[in-house]
């Protein structure tokens, strides 16, 4: 953990795109109408951003969780480790993403978060949680909608571990990734920035890191991605999601009417 | 399946095999424990592995299905490391 600073990013995280400042409002108000006072209250919280080193635990498994992590800029991670080392990354954290809102309800993690980029973030207080959720309906709403697109990306991901073959499963990652970036303003139509290595993809897939680097080549190949110095090109994302049957529902990014 | 007693070191023969990994990973030994095949080992090298050379567990067989096995220099190391595993 780092002290609290107003300084940029450190250098190694000086490729990362600066997202839209508004990242988490870009996100929530693909789920409920916010108005200027909403995003007021909103740009208050997120005043408070302190940088965080890459490969940094937010916070451990075991540890009393107090307050609730936002990220504005970089790549953090849920993970677990295994008695014999083995780690399994359970869920990525982009701009705008949050940690279970109503974490301080528990007493103890029962998995850890870190920074797998270098970080900005923000840590809300339990009391301004409580606030939100409290006197700012829509912004309850919006944070309960973010609550249940998680809980959907984390179906899709079983599915995708228990059932997809590996170039499916890989392919049905970055679709996932490219869109979600998207929504924050931290992809194009055909790519993104993205800073995960064979290591992490291994990790998130449930791979060895060698079949993560065949199924890499193969997914380039067969001209589908190409994930070269931490930026993900997709030449034709209609194929790319044809490719592994990718349908964005569980992202639940159109409102209800 | 009949064990041996575990007086008896097992007997590990390598026995060179080619290997389809839809990669240029293809080089590739048989594991054979007391006359039954128990992995396939294939030599890395697909460019662009990171971190990583030599020997892979490509599959495991019985108590080395499914096993994490780091990777080996050579194949010797290899056979070194997955007899102390057939032996718990």
């Amino acid at each position: 953990m780092t002290e609290p600073s107003q300084r940029p990013v450190p250098t190694d995280a000086a490729d990362v795109p600066l997202p839209d400042s508004h990242a988490l409002i870009a996100k929530l108000e693909r789920s409920v109408g916010l108005t200027d006072e909403d995003r007021g209250t909103l740009m208050g919280v997120m005043s408070q951003r302190r940088r965080v080193s890459s490969q940094v635990d937010l916070i451990r498994e075991g540890d009393r969780p107090e307050s609730v992590f936002l990220v504005t800029r970089g790549f953090a991670c849920r993970y677990k480790i295994l008695v014999d080392g083995q780690r399994h990354i359970l869920g990525l954290l982009v701009p705008g993403d949050t940690c279970d809102l109503h974490v301080a309800i528990l007493n103890r993690m029962d998995h850890s978060i870190a920074a797998l980029t270098a970080c900005e973030i923000v840590e809300i207080p339990r009391s301004t949680i409580v606030d939100l959720t409290s006197n700012h309906p829509r912004i309850a709403q919006a944070l309960c909608w973010a609550t249940l697109v998680e809980q959907g990306i984390l179906r899709e991901w079983l599915t995708n571990l228990g059932q997809r073959g590996a170039d499916q499963r890989m392919a049905h990652l970055f679709c996932e990734l490219l869109l979600r970036l998207q929504v924050v303003g931290l992809a194009g139509e055909t790519g993104c920035f993205l800073p995960l290595t064979q290591v992490h993809l291994a990790d998130i897939l449930g791979f060895s890191i060698v079949h993560a680097n065949r199924t890499l080549q193969h997914l380039r190949f067969l001209g589908l991605v190409d994930l070269k110095h931490r930026h993900l090109k997709v030449p034709n994302l209609a194929r790319l999601r044809n490719f592994c049957s990718f349908n964005p529902e569980y992202l639940h990014l159109s409102r209800r009417v | 399946m009949m064990k041996p007693p575990h007086n008896v070191e097992t007997l590990v023969v390598l026995q060179p095999i080619g290997v389809d990994t839809d990669s240029d990973d293809r080089q590739g030994l048989l594991v054979m424990a007391n006359g039954l095949l128990v992995g396939v080992l294939v030599r890395l090298d697909t460019p662009g592995h990171e971190q990583l050379r030599g020997w892979f567990l490509e599959a495991g067989f019985g108590r080395l299905a499914g096993l994490r096995a780091p990777t080996f220099d050579t194949p010797e190391a290899a056979a070194r490391w997955l007899r102390q595993r057939l032996k718990r």
